[in-house]
C-alpha cells in the first residue's frame, strides 16, 4: 500500500535499508528500524484520528508534522504500535505555545523533552517505572522517547550545529521518558492531581535541561531527605526562577509520606528552602546588579511558587536516591504540558500559556 | 524483492524563508534596529547602526526591542519596521 503523497524510496533489503538511513540523515546516530509500508501502517492503526492531521508545529519555521510523519518516526525509534498514542499525545503536548517548541529545541541550552507517563496506559504497554527508570532496558520508554528525537530531527529539522545549537547538549535527547509508579506512589498519581479520571492516562512533557541525582541514605523524616532536594536544585549553576522536576525515589517518598506529609506540603517546604541569597547570586553573575546593603537578607527562590514544582515518584524500591531535572527555561518561556493520551478530554478550551516574557 | 521506505520527513513547511536581495549600497538608507530581547542585544545593533550612520550616512528610523528571545518577532512589529526602513539590523546578545 503506497500512501499518495507521500515521499517514498525503493531500497534493495533489509541492511541496505539501515544504510540508507544512515546515509539521508534520518537517524539520531544510532541504527533506525526501516521505515518500510507495512509497519508504518500498522503503527497508523493506532493512531485513531486521520493521517493527514497536524499534531504539532513550530511556529519559527512553518514545519508541521502529520499523524503520518509521527508514524514514520516511531517505526524508525522501533516502537511497537500499542505505544503510538502516548507519541501523539507527547506531541500534541508539545505543539501548545506554552511549551515553546522550536525555541526549546533550537536553544544553547541543550534541553531535551523529559516525558512522564501516569495512569494504567503505562503498565498496559509495559512502560518501566522501577529499577533504572531513566536508564536502558526497556522497550516502551526508550523507543517513546526516542520518537520524539527523530521527529524533532527528521520533521522539524532541528540538526545538531546547525538549527539546534545545543552548547553541550545532554543524554536525555536521545530519550527521555519515564513512567510514573503506581505501587510505591504515597500519594494519588499525577493524572488524577492534574485533574483527569484515574483510568485516563497522560503525558506531561517538560522542556528538561541535565538530570541530577539526589542521594540521601541517611535521613529518617521529610526535612532531610526535601533539604537535599532543595540544595540541588537551588546550587548557583542552575538557579533560576523557572520550573522544576523532582523525581522522588519508592524510598525517599515513603519516609516522606509515613509522616504524613502530602505531596503540597512537600511542594512548599521544597520551595521555601530552595533558594539563594542575593549577595551569593550577584556574585557568580547570576543576578547582574550592584551589591546593595540588605542583600544578605534577600533571596532568590528556585520557581516563582510552589506550584512551579512537579513531583512524581518514579525508581526503584531500594535505593536513596531521587532526581531533580531543571527547566530549560530561565523564566516563563516553556512551562510543562500534559495531554490526554488516546482520549479527548482536554481537546477543547485549550489553555494556551503564551505569556511568557522571559528565557 | 525491494523495500519501499517512507520518508520520515514531513510536509513541506507552510512558508519558507529566504534571503533578502543583498542592497547594492547603504549609503543614506534607513535603518530599523530590532534587538532580540537578550541582554547586550540592542547594545550591538545600535553600535552597529551608528558605524553605518557615521560611515555610510544612513540614518535610524526605527528602534525596537522584540522582548523575548524565544518567541517569534510580533508580525505587526515586523511590517511597521519594514514600512519606514529600508535594511534591518537585528542582534543576540547575552
Amino acid at each position: 500500500m503506497v500512501v499518495l503523497g507521500a515521499r517514498s524510496h525503493e531500497v534493495a533489503d533489509e541492511i541496505a535499508a539501515i544504510e540508507y538511513c544512515y546515509a539521508q540523515g534520518w537517524t539520531d546516530g544510532l541504527p533506525v528500524v526501516p521505515p518500510a509500508d507495512h509497519l508504518v501502517h500498522e503503527m497508523l492503526e493506532w493512531a485513531g484520528r486521520p493521517q493527514e492531521e497536524v499534531v504539532a508545529t513550530h511556529a519559527a519555521t512553518g514545519r508541521r508534522c502529520s499523524v503520518f510523519s509521527a508514524a514514520v518516526n516511531a517505526v524508525m525509534a522501533g516502537c511497537r504500535p500499542e505505544y503510538f498514542p502516548v507519541v501523539l499525545a507527547a506531541l500534541e503536548a508539545m505543539g501548545r505555545p506554552g511549551y515553546n517548541f522550536h525555541a526549546s529545541t533550537a536553544s544553547t541550552g541543550g534541553s531535551a523533552p523529559l516525558l512522564i507517563v501516569s495512569g494504567p496506559i503505562a503498565e498496559e504497554i509495559g512502560m518501566n517505572s522501577g529499577a533504572n527508570v531513566f536508564g536502558p532496558g526497556n522497550r516502551a520508554n526508550a523507543t517513546i522517547g526516542r520518537a520524539i528525537r527523530l521527529t524533532i530531527l527528521n520533521v522539524f529539522k532541528m540538526i545538531p550545529g546547525i538549527s539546534d545549537q545545543s552548547t553541550q547538549g545532554n543524554p536525555g535527547k536521545y530519550s527521555f521518558c519515564i513512567a510514573e509508579h503506581a505501587t510505591g506512589n504515597p500519594w494519588e498519581p499525577l493524572n488524577v492531581e492534574l485533574g483527569y479520571p484515574a483510568d485516563v492516562s497522560t503525558v506531561t512533557v517538560y522542556a528538561g535541561g541535565g538530570f541530577q541525582n539526589i542521594e540521601n541514605h541517611g535521613a529518617h523524616d521529610p526535612e532531610g531527605i526535601l533539604l537535599c532536594v532543595a540544595d540541588s536544585m537551588a546550587n548557583l549553576g542552575c538557579i533560576s526562577p523557572g520550573q522544576s522536576v523532582v523525581v522522588l525515589s519508592p524510598e525517599h517518598a515513603s519516609i516522606v509520606a509515613s509522616k504524613g506529609w502530602s505531596k503540597q506540603q512537600v511542594r512548599e517546604f521544597i520551595y521555601e528552602h530552595a533558594r539563594g541569597s542575593l549577595v551569593e547570586l550577584k556574585r557568580a553573575g547570576k543576578v547582574q546588579a550592584e551589591p546593595a546593603a540588605d542583600d544578605a537578607s534577600r533571596f532568590m527562590h528556585r520557581g516563582q511558587g510552589a506550584e512551579d514544582i512537579l513531583i512524581t515518584v518514579a525508581g526503584g524500591d531500594a535505593g536513596g536516591h531521587s532526581a531533580f531535572i531543571p527547566s530549560w527555561s530561565r523564566g516563563r518561556a516553556s512551562l510543562w504540558q500534559t495531554r490526554a493520551i488516546g482520549v479527548c478530554v482536554d481537546c477543547e478550551n485549550e489553555e494556551e500559556d503564551d505569556d511568557d516574557t522571559s528565557l | 524483492m525491494t523495500i519501499r521506505l517512507y520518508d520520515p520527513g514531513g510536509d513541506p513547511p507552510e512558508h519558507v524563508a529566504t534571503l533578502a536581495p543583498r542592497l547594492a549600497s547603504i549609503d543614506g538608507l534607513r535603518i530599523g534596529i530590532l534587538a532580540n530581547g537578550k541582554v547586550n542585544g540592542d547594545v550591538l545593533a545600535r553600535e552597529t547602526a551608528r558605524m553605518f550612520v557615521e560611515r555610510h550616512g544612513a540614518c535610524i528610523a526605527a528602534d525596537e526591542n522584540k522582548g523575548n528571545a524565544t518567541r517569534i518577532c510580533p508580525p505587526n512589529l515586523l511590517a511597521s519596521i519594514a514600512e519606514c526602513s529600508d535594511l534591518l539590523i537585528t542582534a543576540v546578545g547575552d
